[in-house]
This record gives C-alpha cells, structure tokens and sequence, in this order.
C-alpha cells in the first residue's frame, strides 16, 4: 500500500508540472467572453477529471505488475467471472459521463441561445476570402489576406502577423451580444476565432448561427478551419473590438461612405478614376488567381494580359465576371462586388498590362446589366 | 416474464450472471426476448427523448 501511494504522489507532482506547460500556450486561449471563459473551465474541468482517472488507473495497474510480479513468486487466480466487479466498473463511468454531461449541456444550451442579439452580422466564406454583411445597416465588405506576396515567397522576411492580417478587419462593438449568420459561396469553410470559442462551418446553402458579447477591446485573429482548396491558408480572420461608441461612429462612417458609393452609380466616371479603382479591386479579389501581372498560372487560372477572347469580346469579358463560369474556378462576383467595382475591374483589366482596348464600361451600365 | 425483462436490462447494461445466462438460453424463447428487447429499446429512446426535452426547455 505504501507503493501505490507512492506512485500517486509522483504521478500528481507530473500533474502539477503542467500546469506550467498549461501556461506556456500549448492549451486552448481563456478567451475574451464570459462564454469563452466557460468553455475554457469546462474543458480544464474534465481535462483534471480524465487526470485524476489516469492516475488512479495507471497507479493501481503499476503497483499491481510491480508487487505481485512473477520473480517474486506471485500465482494467477483463476477465475472466470465476477458479476459484482463488473457491475462496478460499468457503473462508475456511467456516473462520470453524467456527471460530465450536466455542466457540458448547460454550457451548449448557452453557445446555441441566439436570441435578443443587439447587432446581425452574416459572415460568408468565399474561395479564399470573408464576406461581412451588417444586416440591416447597408454595410458590407470583403475582407482579403494582406501579407504580401513576397513573404509567402520566402523573398521577404515574415512580418509580426505573417498570414494572419487582412486588408478590412470585422470591426465589433463590445459588451453588444451580435449574432453571426454564416454561409457559404463555393465550398465548405469555417469561421474560427479562438479567443471567442467560435469555430463555425460556413456552408454553401445553409445557414449556421452563432454569437459573442466580447469584454474587452482589442484586435482578435484567427482562420479558416475547414480545408477549402488551394488558398485555405490565406483567408484569415481579423476582428477589431471597439468601444461602443467608437463603433457606432464607424459603422455611421461606413454607412455614408456606402450611401455615396450608391450614387456613384448613377454619374459618369472618368477612365482614369475606374483605373485607380479598378486596380485596387483587382489586387484585393482578383490576383490571387490572376497574378498581379495578369499572367494567370494556366491552365486552371487563364492568363488575362493578352486574352484575345477577352480583348474582342467586351460583352462576354462582363459576363463572365457578373456570373463566373461555371465548371471552373471562375466565381460569379455579382453580389460580392458592387457595380462601381464591377465597371472598375472590367476597365482595369482590358486596359492594364499592354491590353490596349481603351473601352470602359460605366457603373450604370453594369447595374443596368444585373437588372437595378 | 419478470426474468425475461431482468434479462434484458442487463443486457442494456452489457453485465450478466453466468448462471442466469444459461437458464435464459435452457428454459427461454427466443421470441420473447426479442419482443421485450424491442418494446424495451423504445422506451428508453422515449426516456432519453423526454429528458432532452425536459432540458433544452
């Protein structure tokens, strides 16, 4: 009996000592909600469960293949069956798993309570990039991997957020509860930010629901989580957290901005103009693919520079980035970009890289084209 | 009938006697287990539908 208490002790010390690897960033963030908070002590609850189980189990089956080991004499009882031992040892984890089932159901309850949310916001997962959507608000972006090329290359040192920066961050209200709508475009993504313990499948066709009420402000980074193709390493997350005044200004900021993009439409824009626009629609959504040379990476990404197809056939060339082409990686664009960014990427791209057409197209004839 | 129903409760449970086991498989039909089994299996299904009501209320 001394033994085995002996091999208790040393097996806790083990124990204790993780605690320091606990702290070292091997274990899953306490988070910055008070349900990330809950998820973060469930999960500690159980993992010290399953510790306390281990110790005991491994401590009893040691100290029995060390004190009755066969150099010391020791004989096999030969018995077939003990109904009350298995009776016990069915029992006890039946208790456990309940025991563990109570506060887990409670907590799940809690993550799947969606109601009386203060601010909606659908979160589309697009090859490879999140599409944000204020409900209600006529506020909406997209939001694209900002680490440049030449670091991914390996030409660049990594910057401080190497392939966890964006272009646009989601910009979040604390203390508000906002309740996330996700969905897909193409294929299956998931919106994963850890500090919030919201890991959620965004599927084409359906529509998943989640929410947080974040505590603190700050700047909260995480990925994709469900493999999506060639750039799922390249589509992260960014939230900046503000205040809830400071975001009540900005979300009034973009609400104008959208108001004034909504009559550009309207007016007459100078190829000049589309140009600038155009280029900086293409470097966010566009070169991925397309390369920011036009060059493309046939034969799955068609060069753009050169394209006769696309030179001769105005028309067609519009089509084809309204609608995508189907059977191909071609995305339609008509509900991620407006018909100001649509007229300006079109523009851009029959005139950019010695693609010398000089045709533009005008927003208001590509809003006529999608029937507004 | 008592014994048919002990018997497949513990079966539910995954334990049982030895010697009970063999009485069941001496003196019993087979049919009788299998229609208790199956009444039996639904009413667990219904206990198990009726506590997660209970709970996600």
């Amino acid at each position: 009996m001394r033994t085995l208490l002996v091999w208790l002790a040393g097996a806790l010390s083990l124990a204790g000592s993780s605690q320091a690897a606990l702290a070292s960033g091997w274990n899953m963030p306490v988070g910055v909600t008070d349900l990330s908070r809950e998820i973060y002590n469930l999960h500690m609850t159980i993992f010290w469960i399953c510790v306390v189980i281990g110790v005991i189990v491994f401590a009893v089956m040691f100290y029995s293949l060390i004190r009755y080991r066969h150099a010391k004499g020791a004989k096999a009882a030969n018995f077939h069956e003990n109904t009350t031992v298995e009776v016990i040892w069915t029992a006890i984890p039946l208790l456990i798993l309940v025991g563990m089932a109570v506060p887990a159901t409670a907590t799940l309850k809690k993550m799947y309570d969606t109601s009386d949310a203060e601010l909606d916001v659908m979160v589309t997962g697009q090859q490879w990039r999140w599409h944000y959507e204020y409900l209600g608000e006529d506020v909406a972006f997209t939001s694209n991997m900002s680490t440049p090329r030449a670091q991914i290359r390996g030409d660049e040192p990594f910057g401080e957020n190497y392939l966890l920066e964006v272009d646009q961050p989601l910009v979040l209200p604390i203390n508000r509860k906002v309740r996330f709508l996700f969905t897909a475009d193409d294929v299956i993504h998931a919106w994963w930010v850890p500090d919030f313990a919201v890991k959620q499948d965004t599927i084409p066709g359906f529509i998943n629901e989640n929410w947080v009420r974040i505590n603190e402000p700050g700047i909260y980074r995480g990925q994709c989580a469900e493999l999506c193709g060639r750039d799922h390493a390249f589509m992260p997350i960014v939230v900046h957290a503000m205040e809830e005044d400071d975001f009540d200004t900005w979300l009034a900021e973009r609400k104008e901005a959208a108001a004034e993009e909504a009559l550009g439409v309207e007016r007459e824009w100078q190829k000049e103009e589309l140009m600038e626009r155009g280029e900086a629609v293409y470097a966010s959504i566009c070169a991925s693919c397309h390369q920011p040379d036009g060059e493309g990476s046939p034969p799955a990404f068609p060069a753009l520079a050169g394209n006769q197809r696309m030179l001769e056939d105005r028309e067609w060339h519009t089509n084809v980035i309204i609608d995508g082409v189907s059977g191909t990686a071609m995305p339609a664009f008509r509900s991620t970009l407006n018909p100001v960014e649509l007229a300006a990427v079109v523009t851009y791209t029959r005139n950019a890289w010695g693609n010398d057409t000089g045709s533009e197209v005008q927003p208001s004839t590509i809003a006529q084209r999608l029937g507004q | 009938m008592w014994t048919v129903i002990k018997s497949v409760l513990a079966a539910f449970f995954g334990v049982q006697k030895e010697q009970q086991r063999r009485e069941d498989f001496e003196q019993g039909r087979p049919g009788a287990f299998i229609v208790t089994g199956l009444v039996m299996a639904a009413f667990l299904v219904g206990i198990l539908a009726f506590v997660a009501i209970l709970v996600s209320r």
